[in-house]
């Protein structure tokens, strides 16, 4: 597969979370090039790969089909007032771009009060934000309604050294991967039931994850999801770094079964990897898979990533790939201890 | 005038570094008009007419946007730089840009808002904090694609917006240079001197050398001046109004218009049922700065169009206003020798 193709791809198709249908049919459509069965399940995209064995542990490979946006809650005066949908970065709203998801796709600008009506210091607060559409009350009303969702409107860019940039990086590479993951894995014999979630609501506090979880019940997951790469401003030893591969991640959350397992088959197999230790939550769907039913082991497996919940979110597609080898060589080989 | 526009919008022309919008406008009026380049990079341009006027006219407008320039490499591959002209860094912030002479992708990246402090969120942001990655992993491999000096532009998007609005980068000032591109088509009755300008946005320098050079006795600066007309701000404070018509100002922070000038403007839009406002507040500033001060002085009166966010990479204009300001400075200079 063109892992920049898909990856453009699926960024550049909208899922808002809460209203992820659009970049969940993406995803399930490529999806079902390895996984003819895969449906939508409870707004989850759920696909077995493979024939499933009996008396062989199951493994889920799971990346969040949504992404941050805003939600209109009222239009008045022409202007459309929005909510956040997960954490946006309230800095940089001014003036950006986006699409409103009304009756059609309505391309709008956040409104920005010029300087000399503020004092230079003043960032919008939540309730605060709305967007400009160029429509006048009568308009904006017989195209947009409370309760559609927003995105960035931002097309991906490719960057010099293999980087990408787009507006739902987060998790759209993670998707990615896992894509990749499947394709290398084809026609291999693998060492677990795998079963491929594509899930919603991740950012609302991974929602979708929590019933996907139950409804396949494995006895693995790996979140593969992004987390932060160095770059200025950053604090070093909270950050991995673009282009040197997965981050695996270690936390008393996570079982460290699992992390020394995908530990050992990075260096077995010379995949670059970056350790990411965190001391509780994960704050990614890990955290849910963990305690589904009886409990599950995890671990989260991320992509480094830039600028995240921006518009201009940057990876390196070498990460990706990365990622995808270390994955696919993992499930080839199974537990280790 | 909309395909004029947006043409002149896609170019890329940071202050100081006017050079495809110059190459653009001298391709439109080499054939239709005398013209020289100043030494700073003004287009100089006499559109001779049927009859020399005793005073002398001269329209403007400026070529340059605002942007940002390289000014350092990063030992990491990326770029510190600095703003030109009057960029507000909350809209410098997350945005797509293109890098140096190879308008080379890169984004305006900062910590993210995760590792964040909770009060630095609510602060706004800083061009310091930020840097502009062209996906460069070192500073080598940073300075085989840029240099330090490089211009920046914000990537250049234009979108029809609604009815009749339009979204871009740098409308402020194409859009007078649209509405010059297109007087300077017509037949003229008296010879007429036409300035692009270059470097408003870094404190109105290019208009005061031209001006000087011209030497006019009357002059009429196009522009695009910001409307707050948007929710959550109210009354005076909202400037003027998209669809509104032309703005006329008596006075902005650095000129107190010609007064006759003022009122002949509405008094032609009145005739003419064109509509056109004036700002309910002083503010902002264009080339009447330098120009009305030229020599031993110059009459002078700014048209502007009415602008969203204007410097931004999303300036948000109304086709209706511009079609407007083009109307009434067509008839303003008509006009404006019986003064």
């Amino acid at each position: 597969m063109d892992l920049k193709n898909v990856i453009i791809r699926l960024s550049e198709t909208p899922g808002a979370s809460g209203c992820e249908s659009r970049a969940a049919l993406t995803a399930l459509e490529m999806l079902r090039e390895v996984c003819p069965g895969a449906e939508i399940s409870g707004g989850n995209v759920i696909g077995k790969f493979g024939t499933h064995r009996d008396r062989v542990p199951s493994l889920v490979l799971d990346a969040h089909a949504d992404q941050v946006g805003m939600i209109v809650t009222h239009i008045s005066d022409g202007f459309i007032k929005v909510g956040n949908l997960g954490g946006l970065d309230r800095r940089l709203l001014p003036a950006q771009p986006v699409t409103i998801h009304g009756k059609k796709d309505i391309p709008g600008v956040i409104c920005s009060v010029p300087p000399h009506l503020s004092d230079g210091e003043k960032v919008l607060k939540p309730g605060e934000v709305s967007i400009d559409a160029g429509l006048t009350q009568e308009e904006a009303e017989s195209l947009i309604a409370p309760g559609d969702t927003v995105t960035f409107r931002v097309a991906c860019r490719e960057l010099s050294g293999g980087r990408i940039t787009g507006g739902a990086m987060d998790d759209r590479v993670g998707i990615a991967a896992i894509l990749r993951t499947l394709e290398l894995l084809r026609g291999k014999e693998t060492a677990f039931n795998v079963t491929v979630v594509f899930s919603a609501q991740e950012e609302l506090g991974e929602r979708g994850a929590k019933i996907a979880a139950f409804e396949i019940d494995p006895d693995i997951a790996i979140a593969v999801d992004v987390s932060f790469a160095y770059a200025k401003g950053e604090d070093k030893s909270k950050c991995g770094y673009l282009g040197k591969g997965p981050m695996i991640g270690i936390s008393p959350s996570l079982s460290r079964e699992i992390s020394d397992d995908l530990i050992k088959t990075a260096q077995a197999s010379d995949i670059p990897y970056q350790i990411e230790v965190m001391n509780g939550l994960t704050s990614t769907n890990a955290d849910r898979y963990s305690v589904n039913r009886c409990g599950a082991k995890t671990c989260t497996v991320s992509i480094p990533l830039r600028n995240m919940h921006t518009p201009v979110e940057v990876a390196d597609l070498r990460d990706i790939e990365m990622t995808a080898r270390l994955l696919a060589d993992y499930i080839v080989k199974g537990e280790l201890q | 005038m909309k395909e004029l526009l947006k043409e002149l919008c896609l170019l890329c022309g940071v202050s100081g570094n006017e050079n495809a919008v110059r190459e653009y406008i001298i391709d439109k009026i080499k054939d239709i008009c005398e013209y020289s380049v100043d030494p700073l990079g003004s287009i100089i341009c006499l559109k001779k007419g049927k009859r020399t006027p005793d005073k002398k006219l001269m329209i403007c407008a400026h070529m340059d946007e605002v942007g940002f320039i390289v000014t350092s490499v990063s030992e990491d591959g990326t770029l510190s730089f600095g703003t030109v002209g009057g960029v507000d860094a909350s809209v410098a912030i997350g945005r797509q840009v293109l890098v140096g002479e190879r308008r080379l992708p890169g984004v305006v990246g900062s910590a993210a808002v995760h590792n964040l402090p909770t009060e630095e969120r609510d602060k706004a942001p800083k061009i310091k904090d930020m840097y502009i990655d062209i996906g460069a992993d070192s500073r080598d491999e940073a300075l085989r694609l840029v240099s330090p000096g490089d211009c920046v532009y914000f990537v250049p998007d234009f979108e029809e917006m609604g009815e009749s609005r339009v979204k871009c980068k740098a409308i402020d000032d194409r859009a007078g240079c649209a509405v010059m591109l297109r007087l300077m088509q017509e037949e003229h009755e008296y010879d007429t001197w036409y300035v692009f300008n270059v470097q408003e946005e870094i404190g109105l320098r290019g208009s005061g050398a031209s001006a000087f050079s011209v030497a006019p006795d009357l002059a009429v600066v196009l522009e695009a001046t910001t409307a707050a007309d948007i929710d959550g701000v109210s009354g005076e404070k909202r400037v003027c109004a998209l669809g509104s018509g032309p703005v006329v100002s008596f006075m902005d922070r650095s000129t107190v218009y010609d007064r006759e000038l003022f009122r002949l403007a509405f008094d032609i839009a009145g005739k003419e049922g064109l509509p056109c406002q004036t700002k309910s507040l002083i503010a902002g500033g264009n080339d009447a700065g330098a120009i009305h001060i030229s020599r031993k002085g110059v009459r002078t009166i700014a048209v502007s169009v009415p602008c969203r966010y204007l410097h931004s990479a999303s300036c948000l204009a109304d086709m209706n206003d511009i079609e407007n300001t083009y109307r009434l400075v067509r008839s303003l200079t008509g006009g404006i020798y019986r003064l």
